[in-house]
Parts: C-alpha cells; structure tokens; sequence
C-alpha cells in the first residue's frame, strides 16, 4: 500500500491497509513514494497486489506509470488497484490504463477486503 | 474555587429529581422502539431527557461568567456577533499564482472579509515545481509557490495592509520560506511590518503526525522551525498571528473531538513553554497564539467542544503560565467545516450538511468560518460551488437571526452537561500527554499517530456496519448516480511554473545565492533565529526547494513511525 507522489491525506490508505491486515493479509505500507519505487518496492517485497492511493488529483498522471513500469520490467502478475478521491469519469479511463480495480470516497471495506481476496485467488 | 452558589432552590430541586425519575421509569422507559443506546460521535452516553439534576453544584458566576470575561465559556468579545461578525474566510488557492490571484479578487468583491489561501502538494512539502518528484502534483490541492516573485503575483493588486489573510502553511518546513517571502514581499510593496494582519498556520504536527511521509523534518526540529516563526512576530509583526494550531487537520485525520482540543491545547503549552525558554515574556507571545478547528456531524458535541476549549485554555494559561493580559486567556479559533464529512455521492448535499456545521461553528462562538464547498470530495471547488459556500456564510449571519444574542445555548441543561463532560475528557487527555513527557515526546514515540488511526478505524467500521447513519452512502442512495455537478479542471500550473524558474534561475545573482543558503545553514548549525535571516534571504531569490534542502541537510530527516 503506497500513497502517489505528495499527496497528504493518510487516513483512506491506513484504514484500508489495517482492515487488510485484520482480514488475515500481509500488507506492507510504503508511505509516499513516486511510481518507479513503487515498482522497486513492488518487486523486491514480492507482492501480490499494489494498492496506490490518493487524494490530491494526480492519479491520472501517476497511476498509469506504475502499471507502464510494471510491463517494462516484465512483471505481469502483480496487479494495480487504486482508491482515492476519483472524479467519475477517470475510472473507465484507469481501467483501461491497466488499473484493474478502482475504489472511490466511500467504498466499503467489505467490498474492498473481498475483491483483493479475489484479485490475489485468481 | 469560590463559594457554591446554588442556582436552583433545594426543595423544588429535589422535586424535580424525583419527578425526572418517575417520569423515566413511567411514561419514557415502556416506550417501544428505542435504541438500546444513544450517545454523541465520541462516544459519550446521551440521556433521553437533562433537568436542573443535570447541572447540581453549577455555579454560574463562576462556571459560565459573562461574554469577553474570565473564562470565557460564553464567548470571547464582550459583543460578539453584534458587534463584530465572523468572519467569512473562505480557502482558495489553486494552479499557478496569476490564477488563484483572480479567485481572491472574485471572492472579495463577492463579499468574503478575509483571504484563506492554500498552497499545493509540493510547496507544502518544502519542494519547488521543478523538483522531479512533483510533477504530478504541481498546482494541486493549492497553489504552487516557488520565490518571492510567486508571492508578489499572488497578491498583486491586494490590499495586503487592510486585508487579514491567513496562510495556510500548514508544515514549518513551507511555512519558513512562504512566510518569510509574503513579509519580503510587503516590505518591497511599502508596507511596514506591523500593519500586516493575518495568520500562518505553521503547525509541526503537520508535518511529522496528520500528513505522515517518509522523508520529513525530525520533530524537535520542525517544532524548533515553528518556534521561530513565532518569535520573529512577537518582536516583529504584532498584528500576525505566527500559529493556528490545526485541531482541524488532526481532526481530518481521524480524532475524536476532546483529542482534537487536547492535542491543540497541549501543543500551545508546549509552544508557551518554548517561548519562556527564549527569555518571552507570556503576555508578548500568548495573545497571538490562534486556533484551527472543525466542524463535524454531531451537532451539540462540537458546540460543547468549543465552549470547553475556552474554559480550559483560560485555566491554563492563568495557572500553568501566570498570564494576566485578558487576551492571553482568550481561545480565539477558525472553524473549517468538516471535509471528511463530505460525500461524493449525491454531492449537494453537502450545501445542507456545511450549513449545519457553519451554524454549530457559529453557536459555538467562533472568530471566523470557512464554509466547505459541495464538490469537495470530488475536486478542487469550482466558482460556482465557492460562492454557493460563500453564500451559505451569508445566509446564516442575514437571515437566521442567530447573531442577535450572545451564547444563546448557554445555560441548555444538556450542552452545559455536555460541555461539563467533555472538559473532563479533555484535561485527562492532557494530563496523559505531560505523563508522556510533552507534545513533541508523544510524536516521537508515535504515541499521537497510534491514538489518531485508533480512532480513524473505528469510525469507518461504525460507517461500514451502519451504526452511523451517513446520507446516500450507507442508507439513502441512488444506485448508479449520474453526477449532477460539474467539476473543476486544473489550470496549466507545471508548464508556467517551470519557465519561470528557469528564467529566475538565470537572472538571479548566483554568489548572492550561494551565500544566503551559506548563511541559513550556518544559521540551523548555530542554533539561531531562522525567520529573522530568512525575510532578508528570500530577495535572493532562492527557490523555496533550495531553503528546505539547506534545512535537511543540517537537521536531518525523520520517518514517522507508522501505526
């Protein structure tokens, strides 16, 4: 679980990544970091999901890396999942960036522990 | 504590108990359909019904007082609302300078009596808009300062010598070079400064607890930055208010409301106890000591918050520091309307729920308010929806008639109840923080952060379980909403911010330069004033990137632990 570039806000990508983890998953938290240590981190650690998260508006420019950066080091079985603040519109357009799922403001966290479960059985 | 003087007479009191009893057990009690419990965002049981039984010992000279006296419970000013309103400060701040400067001129002529301007990600963060790490936020969520000459743009055409404008700062790591450019800045203009007005906000919690990223100050650092600034007004600038201590943001990150007004009452202790340690006297420094807090849901809970903050505050700062000007004593705050509150879902609804939140901000005897825009949760407020929150200000004082008396809830058997037990709460909140050794301790330790994400999740599992009703979210939605607002679009802020660094870059004189970011870190080293150089340094045109590496480079960095 990452938060993109400078954006501020911690609580969303705490609260998820502690629900995560009650849920009985390994979640390693990373703090603000900008997409290509996000992919370092990524495949250093192994894992299965990355979680990005912002609220500031930079998702579009951002986002898209990570997944860009993921193929170019031919990693294709990590999958991208963003949540944040997120105007309508944006979410077919991170869809089709490669952004498998997107949570916007109030997602519930059931709906969010069980499509990682998901995302990670398949 | 004086002589009890009690308001009700003792044998109708007894009546009263005794009928309140009765009244329970006969006619409440075998009612059906009652929650099992009721009790405030906070978590403090609510009664069905509060009597006179409610305030027994209450002693009204001395637990409410009068209006712009000791302790101040009923209100700061002797006047209050009829002799001077609120004001209506509303944030703006977006894209590069030249735009956000056009928002403020609109804002003003549309009514607004004061500036709130906010700055974006990076600026915030101590980086330029060059810095390779910030491109994607450049111009967002603010806006994007990087020299003096920025400054100079923001507020070209302004009268900065009659308008209060309050900085929104937030870290000292961006408060150092924002501050220090928009006092450079108003020398250059003419204008010296102590005609200047306004407040920054200038909080290390900022910067090391609510806004958690790797990389940042070390917090006896950021705390000794904002020490600084506070000290340069108090000798200075005496009509600036060098702090506001950001309950607010706490409050955003997931506190509850008595650990909202604890952590900014125990942060201006340990300002207050900095301050002395520098040779201030309290009464220079304490009557400029501001307040940030918020707005949230539960109605009657954040009325009681604010008049509990003032009582406590003036206790404090009359037994703890020996203050005797009446103004030291005084809790004066701004009110932001909470954002968390906000939702992206059926978004004007959120015009109904600001507005409840102004009028508890109101009744709750606040200095100014800003409004929160109903787009929020979404974007960067458009024009439209920024007047709409404007408005909503406007509406309150004009047409509601709450401005006519002072504290008119005051003497409320259940918010004086309410007010009584959210002081308890509080003062044992900040008994806790000097058992943990002071405010910047109980950082380093993470001893805050774990408090503030406690309660964070146990507020949204109260939402997902239900247990707190939020409107279109968890109980009256619309299933596949089609969004019936529209929403703000960024202006080009990277582009215009770059190219007039670069130009800066090459026009500026580089010895000069050099010598200033000489002279700041040599200044960190030696332990001395870094506003009292940094107004001067400024002119030098340093970007506000090279001020924050000069600052690491000598204090170091911090990782705050995490939850």
């Amino acid at each position: 679980m990452v938060r993109l570039g400078m954006d501020a806000h911690w609580r969303g990508s705490m609260v998820v990544a502690r629900a995560l983890r009650d849920a009985g998953m390994e979640v390693i938290y990373g703090g603000n970091q900008m997409p290509r240590n996000i992919v370092r981190m990524a495949i250093q650690e192994d894992v299965d999901i990355i979680g990005l998260s912002s609220l500031s508006g930079n998702h579009m420019m951002l986002a898209p890396e990570v997944v860009k950066l993921l193929k170019k080091e031919k990693v294709h079985d990590i999958k991208v999942v963003f949540g944040g603040t997120v105007p309508p519109d944006d979410i077919p357009k991170l869809k089709k960036a490669g952004i498998v799922e997107v949570f916007g403001p109030g997602s519930s966290l059931r709906k969010i522990i069980s499509c990682i479960e998901s995302l990670k059985n398949n | 504590m004086g002589v009890k003087t009690e308001i009700f007479d003792k044998k109708r009191f007894k009546e009263i108990k005794t009928k309140t009893a009765k009244w329970e057990a006969n006619s409440y009690s075998c009612q059906k359909k009652l929650k099992k419990k009721y009790e405030t965002l906070s978590g403090f049981d609510v009664k069905p019904l509060y009597t006179p039984d409610d305030l027994a010992g209450f002693d009204y000279l001395r637990d409410l007082g009068f209006p712009g006296e000791a302790p101040f419970i009923r209100g700061v000013h002797p006047t209050m609302y009829r002799g001077r309103t609120w004001t209506h400060r509303q944030l703006a701040g977006f894209g590069p300078p030249e735009e956000t400067n056009k928002r403020y001129k609109f804002l003003l002529q549309q009514g607004a009596s004061g500036i709130n301007g906010v700055f974006d990600y990076p600026t915030l963060r101590g980086y330029s808009s060059d810095d390779p790490d910030v491109y994607a936020d450049v111009g967002r969520g603010g806006v994007a300062i990087d020299t003096v000459d920025d400054m100079r743009i923001l507020f070209d055409g302004i009268p900065i010598d009659q308008v209060s404008v309050s900085l929104v700062t937030c870290q000292p790591i961006c408060n150092i070079s924002m501050q220090s450019m928009y006092f450079a800045n108003a020398l250059d203009r003419g204008i010296p400064l102590d005609r200047l007005a306004g407040t920054s906000q200038n909080d290390f919690l900022m910067e090391t607890a609510t806004t958690i990223a790797p990389g940042v100050l070390p917090p006896q650092a950021s705390f000794k930055v904002s020490c600084d600034a506070i000290e340069f007004c108090t000798k200075n600038v005496p009509r600036w208010n060098p702090i506001s201590f950001a309950g607010y943001n706490y409050r955003e990150a997931g506190c509850t409301a008595p650990q909202e007004v604890a952590l900014v009452i125990a942060h201006a202790i340990a300002c207050s106890e900095e301050m002395l340690k520098r040779g201030l006297k309290i009464d220079s420094f304490a009557n400029r000591l501001s307040f940030f807090l918020s707005a949230h849901n539960d109605f009657f809970e954040e009325i009681a918050k604010y008049r509990a903050a003032r009582r406590i505050y003036c206790s404090i700062m009359k037994k703890r520091f020996n203050a005797r000007d009446p103004r030291s004593l005084m809790f004066r705050f701004h009110v932001q309307t909470a954002g968390v509150a906000l939702t992206a879902q059926q978004p004007l609804n959120n015009v109904a729920r600001a507005a409840y939140h102004a009028l508890a901000a109101v009744l709750g005897g606040a200095q100014s308010v800003h409004v929160d825009a109903y787009d929020e949760a979404l974007c960067t407020p458009t024009e439209l929806s920024s007047v709409t929150a404007l408005r909503t200000q406007q509406i309150l004082q004009n047409e509601t008639g709450v401005t006519n008396t002072i504290d008119p809830l005051g003497g409320s058997y259940f918010l004086e109840s309410l007010t009584n037990r959210m002081e308890t709460e509080i003062c044992g909140i900040l008994d806790e923080i000097d058992r943990l050794g002071g405010l910047v301790k109980a950082v380093e330790n993470g001893w805050i952060h774990k408090e503030i994400a406690e309660a964070a999740y146990k507020y949204q599992w109260a939402i997902e379980n239900g247990e707190m009703p939020i409107v279109g979210v968890n109980c009256f939605k619309i299933e596949d909403e089609v969004l019936p607002i529209e929403l703000f679009s960024s202006p080009e802020t990277l582009k215009v911010q770059k190219k007039k660094l670069q130009i800066i870059k090459k026009k500026r004189n580089a010895t000069e330069v050099a010598r200033s970011l000489d002279a700041i870190s040599r200044c960190c080293e030696k332990n001395g004033n870094l506003m009292e150089l940094m107004v001067g340094a400024v002119k030098s045109d340093l970007t506000e990137g090279e001020i924050s590496q000069a600052l690491k480079r000598v204090y170091g960095v911090w990782d705050p632990p995490l939850f």
